[in-house]
């Protein structure tokens, strides 16, 4: 019998061991993927962490999260170990309740009303003293030691009570000072309680992300912060690279700290105390000369830094035998300077962002210290109309020279100056130089597709699919108006027969769709299907976007970002909306996957372009200008260029770039079609065009295994009906124009009862209407309230039994001395003394 | 002599009163302030309680029942695992005690992202669980429910639910679990009846210590619901970070810190505190 | 004593055939024994407690006194051997299904309960109504004389009146034995002296059988019908309190229980016993002729007579003041005696000693001979008696 009950313990930690250390076990397994995938494993491989070491910005933001945890847990050790010395001694005890009662705000207060009450804290201190480069490094040491002092105090103060009262005066009375009475003889005594503190306060800030997220600025990323900016590319496996060292590591430490302990203690704590002292030493040591010698060197030298703040996964960092472009920089401008007879030491400080609502957030905090930053068109617009950003000099980037035609007026806005004798000059102020443009299409798995929704799947491949793919077809009156339910959605076509037929195999897919998360991409999507001007849509138009977003909610399997990646990948999403160069990239890791771009009913590309251009910010530091637009310039070389397309998998603006069969290759836009005897892989409906040599034969790629074609893309019937050219580039003329967002903060949108509102207010009012709605979920309401009953139950019923047996005794028998108010029974709460007072009465 | 000596003692906590005069309370006044006003179109604040009554909405009533749901389900089940868990653990020697309690602490020292993005290729429909499932020909969905979000949370805050329980009982003395047995309580009884009241103010801080991030959390329902499920973190960070409303965002967050407390308050009052808990 | 005796005849006297038919073993230990990580605690040994008896298991700390207790309560399992409650195996019964109940040594009370909770505990196990749960408990609170306490946060009680509620607590149950594991042991002196005669009282108005483990010999030789005197995880001695302490069967029992003094001697014949140079007359037989055998005489059976008349002759080393009598050491042959005496002599003096025949209690030799009863310092005395006062596990 107990040996039963024994192993159903065992297998009662066992579970829940094996439930806290699945997920950990799968990060571990992925960290040796050979492939590029979180979700897919191709074989293993130590690539990821070969990677690692080579990815600057990653281990200098885990020297960031160490630097910041060790500085953090120290600082508030020592306060707090002073505050819980200073509390112990309190006499007072309504000043020694209402600072216990702060102290422990932080620790019952949710971590993101935290985050959000010091950011207001320190935007306002940084307007206040008009700073621009406020947030950062130490908002977020302030924001840790902030979270972390309750911790210490809690784990202190319990060690000063414990502790003999009579043991400082021990001290005292042979003789110590009561200085030296508290280092001699209270600290020792209390030190598990500081040492448990310190763990505490280390672990807290090491995995903390939401108020490090909440009040960091320019220039300071911790490791919890990159991943999250990853969250518009993807998690790379290299971060579970280095989760897994971590883990290794701490699990080491444990397990000598472990040993240690239950060796023979007095000899191996000599042994371990010297080696401590050793090691201990020497790292400090190092530290120390490392130190001297930076001093040295940064006396010598002169630094130079450019802050340099994009989007995360979105420069060619080095991993995986590409060109680490910060470091080239580096190198490059020092050489720069060092050719000019200046011996300066450059420095990239690039840390990462989400999303342009990120960057925004930051930006329009005030919070400065960033010379170079690559929000996206709408963004650019909406800064440079509130002025955060500063007009380029145009002279100062040769390189610009190669920017693609069809970008040379992008970003560059009209300005007129009146001069001193009152003529008026036109002058253009070029605010952003494109980095990266894209374009919005729909990946699938074609493979997933043919077996659950083959028809589906032949709309696609007819290439006349559109974007009613992605939402099914909404169901319209007589007079062509759209029908609605009484929640706003729109309702999918049961009855015309051809769009039922459809929408049958559309709801095939439900589940198996992934929207973006994002009210610009999201409503876009829909504005592009209803064929609505996505820059200034009416109010009928709006109704009608959220009646159709609202509708895919019930058939969508998740709003997502990066996440799209893993889902994709490995099959568990068959649909998505997504950028193209990202789709691009998981296709390499997921043959059945496939992607085209929606097209309206004439044939027409109708999605989304986008462009992200890098950009100065208005408050950017004087001093690192020079640099930054030399960071700029230097972005537009070819070889760099390059090996960035090559990394983002997003398009490149530059035409020394988009020239280079490399390139070409490289991004998709040649298709292996042909197999290297000719055969045809696939079926040639005058998409494709083959590109042939001088002498009309096929050229092949590099391996020589297939020929390679220009990828067409559908060429806009009405600007050219004949089509002639077909340029291996997007002739996106059209597509800038109509397609690409524009800042939607100053369109005023007029509704029906007249009053006004910007379109940029309306999305995001609709954004949140959309997310907050509500999806079935009365089943966890339901589930809740049993037991939320239950328990409320159970705990009226323990109170009325409790009552019920005391009623007996409670009032027959006076305590002795319960006279004396002090001996007043501390368990009798007020509710049950009024009860008492009552039954008295009663009995009366 | 003595009184002044004490004085200065109780100097030494000071600098902590003094940060959190500006770091703790400060702040909270800025979240109330922005809770309470709103910024004209001419850029001139004012009092308003606009932020305020929105919330009465019935989609915002939404998020803050579906958030409390959530969070509620995932403090149950914390405690319903931990609970045995942590009392299996508490029967153990000391030495085995010693390394279990590391080992639960273990993965918190993985970023929470991190760990909850793994989740996602355990949960997905062709994900670990899937592909062991599809063996005997079963699958189930888990992803983008609210099942996932609550495993999610589950799993992130579990060891802060075992290990205060956990602590609470090795205070106890064991005489006194043997005592009730020796009166006649059989082993579950001895659990329910002596365990569980004596380690009442760690299932109390347990409690706390999954319900309040549980409730706020804003990652784990993106990654793991599918952004289906939005809850108040969600909400707030959507705010603060997407819509620019301030006076909104910290409207949420006021109420969010109002709801928190109440129920902290409402917890302590019921339960018979037996010190060390917190507020 | 002796009237209780007659009251209550037992069948303790095994040696004696005095056998009592009518004494019932209510519990019984059989070639019980237990190890701990490859560490004896019990050393086969066999016990049987009998029906409305207070026996007491008596001995240093370590000896096993409270395993053989925690065997009996359920807590511990023997090793090997058969432990028999009414005759029935109850090896593997879990305590919870006993008819024994315990007061631990530091009472264990829940402190979550209240005087009253705590001590109807058992009762609400049992579905007992209210009405009867409350009628006993304020019976029990009575014996114990805590009425009025009910309401009382046991965390604020004094240590007295802790182990009253435990006391209570154990026999609300009317457990056929209670067993207490050194009940006392937390109390200051005179607290316990009271204690003592409240649970000798108790046990004889319930009439409960009541397995004692203390490490106080007074206290047990005080308060028992039987002592069990244990050491290294065996049973050294059973037997009355006077047995025990007047026919020790070894060193061991002899030093443990009072004073003595314990000198090695040579049976010269029965009723005659050689030591320190001299030769005694004594009331003991049955020993070979010239065995070598531990002599004990008691202090207090010293008298000390002017140097001719003594029987013996040494130097006074010390003499301590105790209040009812001096506490005198005296060099005898090399060997230190303890005198308890009530007249005064110097230090230095010259004296001579008297012991009476029936002063002299011969045992046979030991594995404890050699061990105890030299006064020649008391360094090793006092690390005992601190050893003995140690927490036992």
């Amino acid at each position: 019998m107990t040996k039963k009950k024994l192993s159903f313990r065992t297998l009662c930690i066992i579970l829940t061991f094996v439930f806290l250390y699945m997920p950990i076990g799968v990060l571990v397994l992925y960290s040796f993927n050979a492939g590029d995938s979180t979700a897919v494993f191709k074989g293993f491989s130590f690539k990821w962490y070969i990677e690692l070491f080579n990815d600057t910005a990653t281990l200098n933001a885990l020297k960031n999260t160490l630097v910041l945890a060790i500085l953090s847990s120290v600082i508030s050790t020592i306060i707090g170990t002073a505050a819980a010395y200073g509390i112990s001694k309190m006499k007072n005890k309504y000043i020694k309740n209402a600072t216990m009662s702060a102290t422990q705000i932080p620790m019952i207060n949710p971590e993101i009303v935290t985050g959000i009450s010091m950011m207001l804290l320190f935007v306002f201190v940084a307007k206040l003293i008009n700073s621009t480069s406020f947030l950062g490094f130490w908002t977020v040491l302030i924001a840790h030691i902030t979270f972390n002092l309750p911790y210490v105090i809690l784990l202190v103060l319990p060690k000063f009570k414990e502790m003999d009262k009579s043991l400082p005066e021990a001290a005292l009375d042979l003789g110590c000072t009561p200085l030296q009475s508290f280092f001699k003889v209270e600290l020792p005594a209390i030190m598990p309680g500081i040492v448990a503190g310190f763990i505490m306060a280390f672990t807290l800030s090491i995995d903390d992300f939401v108020i490090s997220y909440f009040t960091t600025g320019s220039g300071f990323e911790t490791l919890p912060i990159r991943i999250y900016s990853m969250t518009k590319k993807r998690v790379t496996p290299d971060m579970y690279a280095l989760s897994t060292l971590i883990f290794i590591t701490i699990l080491v430490l444990l397990l000598i700290s472990n040993l240690a302990d239950n060796k023979n203690k007095i000899e191996l704590s000599k042994k371990t105390k010297k080696v401590l002292k050793i090691v201990g030493g020497s790292v400090f040591g190092t530290i120390g000369i490392a130190t001297i010698i930076i001093l040295c060197i940064s006396a010598t030298t002169e630094v130079k830094t450019v802050n340099v703040y994009n989007w995360g996964e979105y420069i060619s960092d080095g991993g995986d035998d590409t060109l680490d472009v910060n470091k080239e920089f580096e190198k490059w401008a020092e050489e720069y300077y060092k050719s000019q007879g200046k011996k300066v030491r450059v420095q990239v400080n690039y840390t990462t962002y989400a999303s342009n609502e990120d960057l925004y957030a930051k930006i329009a905090n005030g919070a400065g210290g960033y010379d170079i930053i690559i929000p996206s068109d709408y963004m650019l617009e909406k800064m440079k109309e509130e002025g955060h950003l500063q007009p380029l000099d145009s002279s100062k980037i040769p390189n610009l020279k190669y920017l693609d035609t069809q970008f040379e007026n992008m970003f560059v806005y009209e300005r007129t100056e009146t001069g001193e004798n009152g003529e008026k000059t036109t002058i253009n102020d070029r605010y952003g130089v494109p980095y990266t443009y894209g374009v919005v299409g729909i990946v699938y798995n074609g493979a997933e597709l043919l077996e659950n929704a083959p028809e589906i799947l032949a709309h696609i491949e007819s290439g006349n699919a559109g974007w009613e793919v992605m939402f099914g077809i909404p169901k319209r009156d007589a007079n062509g108006n759209f029908v609605y339910d009484s929640e706003g959605k729109m309702i999918l076509d049961m009855d015309d027969p051809e769009n039922k037929k459809f929408n049958e195999s559309y709801l095939k897919l439900k589940g198996q769709v992934l929207q973006f998360n994002n009210p610009r991409d999201a409503f876009g999507a829909a504005m592009y299907y209803l064929d609505v001007d996505v820059n200034n849509p009416t109010q009928e138009d709006w109704r009608a976007v959220y009646g159709l977003l609202a509708m895919q909610k019930n058939y969508v399997g998740g709003y997502v970002m990066d996440e799209i990646y893993n889902k994709m990948e490995n099959g568990a999403a068959w649909l998505a909306a997504y950028y193209a160069g990202d789709c691009l990239s998981m296709m390499g890791e997921n043959s059945d996957l496939d992607f085209f771009y929606p097209v309206n009913e004439e044939g027409y590309h109708q999605t989304n372009i986008f462009a992200d251009a890098m950009c100065i910010p208005a408050k950017a530091d004087e001093n690192n200008l020079e640099l930054a637009y030399m960071y700029i310039n230097f972005m537009m070389e070819e070889e760099i260029a390059s090996a960035n397309a090559e990394y983002i998998y997003y398009a490149c603006p530059y035409t020394h770039v988009i020239n280079s069969d490399d390139y070409k290759i490289n991004m998709g836009y040649y298709e292996y079609l042909y197999s290297n005897d000719g055969e045809i892989l696939e079926d040639d409906e005058g998409n494709y065009r083959l590109k042939l040599d001088a002498n009309g034969n096929p050229i092949y790629d590099p391996e020589g295994d297939y020929a390679v074609i220009y990828y067409d893309f559908k060429t806009p019937k009405v600007d050219d009906p004949n089509t002639p050219e077909i340029d291996f580039m997007l002739p996106i003329d059209y597509m800038f124009e109509r397609y690409m967002y524009k800042d939607l903060t100053n369109v005023m949108l007029t509704l029906n009862d007249g009053t006004e509102i910007s379109q940029l207010n309306m999305l995001n009012h609709k954004w949140e209407q959309l997310k907050v709605q509500s999806t079935s979920m009365i089943g966890i309401y339901i589930t809740c309230g049993i037991i939320a009953i239950l328990i409320v139950g159970f705990i009226v019923y323990s109170i009325i039994i409790k009552r019920k047996r005391r009623k007996l005794y409670w009032n027959n028998t006076p305590t002795p001395k319960a006279k004396k108010r002090e001996d007043a029974d501390p368990d009798l709460s007020d509710t049950t003394l009024v009860a008492i007072g009552k039954a008295k009465k009663r009995e009366k | 002599m003595t009184k002044k000596n004490n004085i200065l003692k109780q100097a030494a906590a000071y600098p902590h009163i003094v940060w959190a005069i500006i770091f703790i309370i400060a702040p909270l006044l800025f979240v109330a302030y922005y809770a309470f006003t709103d910024t004209d179109e001419a850029g001139k604040v004012h009092f308003s309680l606009a932020n305020i009554t929105s919330l009465a909405q019935a989609t915002y009533l939404e998020v803050f029942l579906r958030s409390v749901c959530f969070a509620f389900l995932a403090t149950v089940i914390c405690f319903v695992i931990a609970y045995p868990v942590a009392y299996f653990i508490s029967r153990t020697s000391p030495k085995v005690q010693k390394i279990l309690v590391m080992l639960v602490m273990l993965p918190q020292w993985l970023n929470f992202l991190i760990r909850t993005y793994s989740w996602m290729a355990i949960l997905e429909d062709t994900g670990i669980i899937n592909s062991i499932l599809g063996l005997v020909g079963l699958e189930l969905h888990m992803i983008n429910t609210p099942g996932a979000v609550i495993l999610g949370m589950v799993y992130n805050f579990l060891p802060y639910m075992i290990i205060p329980i956990h602590s609470a009982m090795t205070k106890i003395d064991p005489r006194v679990l043997e005592a009730a047995s020796d009166l006649g309580c059989n082993p579950l009884g001895v659990v329910t009846k002596v365990v569980f009241p004596l380690s009442l103010s760690g299932v109390i801080s347990g409690i706390t210590m999954v319900f309040v991030p549980s409730i706020s959390t804003f990652y784990i329902s993106q990654k793991l619901g599918g952004g289906n499920f939005d809850l108040i973190g969600d909400s707030i960070e959507r705010q603060f970070q997407t819509q620019y409303d301030y006076n909104m965002g910290a409207a949420m967050s006021f109420v969010l810190m109002l709801l928190i407390i109440a129920s902290m308050a409402v917890m302590n009052k019921y339960s018979d505190d037996e010190g060390g808990v917190i507020v | 004593m002796n009237e209780k005796k007659i009251i209550e005849p037992k069948g303790v006297d095994v040696a004696n055939g005095e056998e009592n038919v009518q004494a019932k073993k209510i519990v019984q230990l059989i070639d019980v024994a237990k190890s701990f990580d490859g560490e004896i605690i019990l050393d086969h040994i066999n016990l049987d407690v009998y029906e409305k008896e207070f026996i007491t298991l008596l001995g240093p700390s370590g000896c096993g006194k409270t395993t053989t207790l925690r065997i009996i309560a359920g807590f511990v399992t023997p090793d090997t051997g058969d432990v028999l409650f009414e005759d029935a195996r109850i090896n593997d019964l879990p305590p919870h299904k006993r008819h024994v109940n315990t007061v631990f040594q530091k009472y264990a009370l829940f402190p979550h309960l209240n005087v009253y909770e705590n001590i109807a505990f058992a009762l609400r196990l049992k579905k007992v109504s209210e009405e009867e749960i409350y009628e006993r408990v304020e019976e029990m609170l009575a014996m114990v004389n805590l009425r009025g306490f009910e309401k009382k946060d046991v965390n604020l009680l004094s240590g007295g009146q802790q182990q009253r509620v435990a006391i209570a607590r154990a026999l609300i149950n009317k457990p056929k034995v209670l067993l207490l594991d050194e009940p006392l042991g937390a109390l200051d002196l005179k607290l316990r002296k009271d204690m003592q005669n409240e649970l000798k009282n108790i046990q004889r108005k319930t009439g409960i059988t009541f397995v004692y483990v203390t490490h106080d010999q007074e206290e047990a030789l005080s308060m028992s019908d039987t002592v069990v005197v244990m050491a290294d995880g065996k049973i050294q001695q059973i037997g009355t309190p006077t047995d025990i302490y007047n026919e020790p069967q070894n060193a061991f029992v002899a030093d443990f229980i009072g004073e003595s003094n314990i000198i090695d001697g040579v049976m010269l014949d029965d009723y005659k016993v050689r030591f320190s140079g001299h030769e005694f007359d004594c009331l003991d037989k049955g020993f070979g002729r010239n065995e070598a055998v531990d002599v004990v005489v008691r202090p207090e059976d010293v008298d000390v007579v002017p140097l001719d008349k003594g029987m013996l002759n040494g130097v006074v080393t010390s003499v301590t003041f105790k209040g009812v009598h001096y506490e005198i050491i005296v060099s005898i042959k090399d060997f230190k005696w303890m005198i308890q005496s009530t007249d005064y002599v110097e230090v230095g003096q010259n004296i001579g000693v008297y012991v009476e025949p029936d002063a002299i209690h011969i045992m046979k030799k030991s594995e404890y001979s050699n061990m105890f009863g030299d006064y020649s310092s008391f360094s090793d005395e006092l690390e005992h008696l601190s050893d003995a006062t140690e927490e036992e596990e």
